[in-house]
């Protein structure tokens, strides 16, 4: 019954700096599923493989199941199905705490009774870990963070972004197999996110350890995530890199979802079939595809058909062009400008980089824009799927990727 | 603050809280000025201060002290273990009562907490004789006498204490962040681990007001001894033996009144030297 978990005393024992006994810490996640007593199912079938020393960032709109998910790997919640390995260890059924896994709360949870030092410190009493290896640790995570000065304190007497550094040393001292985070950073202001972000980056080398971290925010999800997983009502929409899911969204809600400002997608296009040749219609332009996409959809056997086309609000480019739109709003915002415009009834929203704006871009003016084929998302109008990268095998296997292909 | 409220309404508000204070004092400046009297000095002038002397003060206690019927120091130390016992008792199982009806959210938790709730509301004297029976009867079921016992009166009154305890903790527990259980319980802390050291230690500042207020309605009380533990039972709680010096036809008020002193006095002392706290204790968790 009791899970392979080394005591973390044993593994406190020797070594310098953060010098882990190689602990390998994948995370094994089989069809997991949660159902609510009220029967409504907050997650279907998630499979994910961590491997060892990952940032795995979850993410997705409000009430996708991303947390659930976490909480279901923290112990938090109970397992309605499926398997759930640590380290090779099967989990379900064992409680939190012997799960040697550390969770940094959105909320910090720090306990107000007790002062930082008790706070890093408690759990390692809790495991009888000896009093001078616990202060040695505790000091030496609170000199990395920077809150050495802060160790007599209560957390009420601590700014935000102090509080945060405190959750993340509470998890830290532990050094847990696997690092979890629900939302550590929305209680911060924009500024100190920015400034926490980058420092969950520097930590990350400095304690290498597996990470899950949840969060709705995509600039978060991009920038830490070795992978993302991307999910929608409970579902898995697309697992890969940051690249993967911005260059080849596998639908619209992962082209929609990822990037700021979002796709512009143009409804009422038409992929076209002439000659062998595929061409993508939007409106009354139309474009050649790139040859890689002329190969894939050869290959793919796609048909001439009804599609939205989604075009990159940074990979437009104005001034000469097949297409035509009216500025509405001009976002100036220094190093670039975002113009709202509207293109034949759809909404596009360009971001120019100003050294390279030679047009006028004004209120109400009507400009010239064009894209390059190749950076043309091809979704399909009754699926949503992408037409290229959609690959049906691994959305069956419950973990979809976006398809390869080797020309 | 203070200056802007109004001078006219300021001397109103202050008029009304002497009057009230003069009221609720009356009592306790009646039996502290007639403790320095003899017994015939207060019934000849129970309002001033003619008689009184100090070395009067000393014979009225070394009179209440050292008179046998009266036993002062056992039924002091009745008192006192009495109090003590029912309000550890209380605090430790109001507690986990408030912990576990307010984080498992049944239908019968909730059932049990309007149970709770409407156990304040039926006052003492609608349940106090069947309560005597009902005692004698499952005394005599089980073995242990339940009237005239310590274990028997402690018992009541954590069933009487246990509702407001229960009602105010709950309250209390609601405001504990539910994250700090689960932070807790990743941390490598048991279910009573988490009680015992992340919600026990919270509830402290309300724990400390019911235990003021349980503590001083359990210290004062006579109705329920004198009905449990009667008036010539073996075990007597302090008001109940104060009774001593109170015949049909003799009252005896020096001694009446000192020992009402001295049944007060650790009430006053305790509230005196925890004053900091029970104060703190009633407005901790109003601002954050």
């Amino acid at each position: 019954m009791r899970p392979a978990v080394k005591p973390v005393a044993a593994r406190h024992s020797g070594g310098g700096r953060f010098a882990r006994v190689s602990v390998m810490a994948e995370v094994i996640i089989k069809d997991l599923k949660k159902v609510y007593d009220n029967d409504v199912v907050a997650v279907h079938d998630v499979n994910l493989h961590i491997k060892d020393k990952e940032f795995i960032v979850l993410v997705g709109p409000s009430g996708c199941g991303k947390s659930t998910t976490l909480r279901m790997v923290a112990g938090l919640e109970d397992i309605s199905g499926g398997e759930l390995y640590i380290d090779g260890v099967l989990v379900n059924d064992i409680a939190p705490k012997d799960r040697d896994i550390a969770m940094v709360f959105q909320s910090y949870a720090l306990y107000p009774h007790m002062n930082v030092y008790d706070n890093m410190a408690f759990a390692l009493a809790l495991r009888r870990v000896p009093q001078d290896q616990i202060d040695k640790k505790v000091r030496e995570v609170a000199e990395i963070l920077g809150i050495t000065q802060y160790l007599e304190r209560k957390p009420k007497a601590l700014s935000g972004g102090q509080r945060q550094r405190v959750a993340i040393g509470r998890a830290m001292v532990r050094d847990p197999k696997v690092f979890l985070m629900d939302e550590p950073l929305s209680n911060l202001d924009a500024k100190l996110r920015n400034q926490m972000r980058a420092e969950i980056i520097k930590l990350r080398q400095r304690i290498n350890t597996t990470f899950m971290y949840v969060t709705h925010d995509q600039t978060e999800a991009m920038t830490l995530g070795d992978r993302i997983v991307i999910m929608k009502d409970g579902v898995v929409n697309q697992i890969g890199t940051p690249e993967d899911l911005f260059d080849r969204p596998v639908n619209l809600f992962v082209a929609g979802f990822i990037g700021t400002p979002i796709m512009n997608f143009f409804e009422g296009c038409k992929l076209l079939l002439e000659d062998g040749v595929y061409y993508a219609q939007i409106h009354d332009a139309k474009f050649k595809l790139d040859e890689f996409q002329q190969n894939a959809l050869k290959q793919n056997g796609q048909k001439a058909c009804d599609v939205v086309c989604g075009i990159r609000p940074c990979h437009v480019t104005v001034g000469e062009g097949e297409l035509t739109a009216k500025v509405e709003v001009n976002e100036m915002l220094g190093s670039e400008v975002n113009l709202h415009t509207v293109c034949d009834g759809d909404e596009v929203i360009m971001v120019i980089p100003t050294m390279n704006l030679n047009v006028d871009v004004s209120m109400g003016t009507e400009i010239k824009f064009s894209t390059q084929p190749r950076l043309i998302q091809l979704f399909d109008k009754e699926t949503g799927n992408n037409l290229i990268w959609y690959d049906k095998e691994s959305v069956e296997a419950n973990a979809p990727v976006c398809k390869t292909y080797n020309f | 603050m203070k200056t802007k409220m109004k001078t006219s309404s300021f001397i109103i508000i202050m008029v009304l809280a002497i009057i009230v204070a003069v009221y609720t004092l009356m009592p306790f400046f009646l039996v502290v000025i007639n403790v320095f009297k003899s017994a015939n000095g207060i019934v000849a002038d129970p309002i001033g201060t003619t008689g009184a002397s100090f070395s009067q003060l000393l014979t009225n206690l070394s009179n209440v002290v050292n008179n046998t019927n009266f036993s002062f120091w056992y039924a002091f130390g009745t008192s006192a273990l009495i109090t003590i016992v029912s309000l550890v008792l209380l605090a430790l199982f109001g507690g986990m009562a408030a912990w576990v009806i307010c984080r498992n959210k049944t239908k019968w938790s909730t059932a049990i907490y309007m149970v709770f709730i409407a156990s304040m509301i039926i006052p003492f004297q609608v349940v106090m004789l069947p309560l005597i029976s009902t005692f004698r009867d499952v005394g005599s079921f089980v073995g242990i006498s339940m009237l005239q016992s310590i274990p028997g009166i402690v018992f009541a009154y954590c069933g009487f204490g246990g509702a407001m305890t229960v009602f105010i903790l709950t309250g209390m527990v609601k405001t504990v962040p539910y994250d700090l259980e689960e932070a807790a319980s990743i941390d490598g802390c048991s279910y009573e681990g988490i009680y015992f050291r992340i919600i026990f230690p919270l509830l402290k500042p309300s724990i400390v007001t019911v235990t003021i207020l349980n503590g001083m309605w359990i210290w004062n009380d006579y109705l329920l001894p004198s009905l449990m533990l009667g008036q010539n039972g073996r075990v007597k709680t302090l008001p109940v033996a104060v009774q001593a010096f109170v015949g049909s036809y003799v009252k005896q008020w020096d001694l009446i009144l000192t020992a009402a002193l001295l049944a007060m006095l650790p009430m006053i002392i305790i509230f005196l030297i925890a004053q900091k706290q029970i104060m703190s204790g009633m407005v901790e968790g109003a601002v954050k």
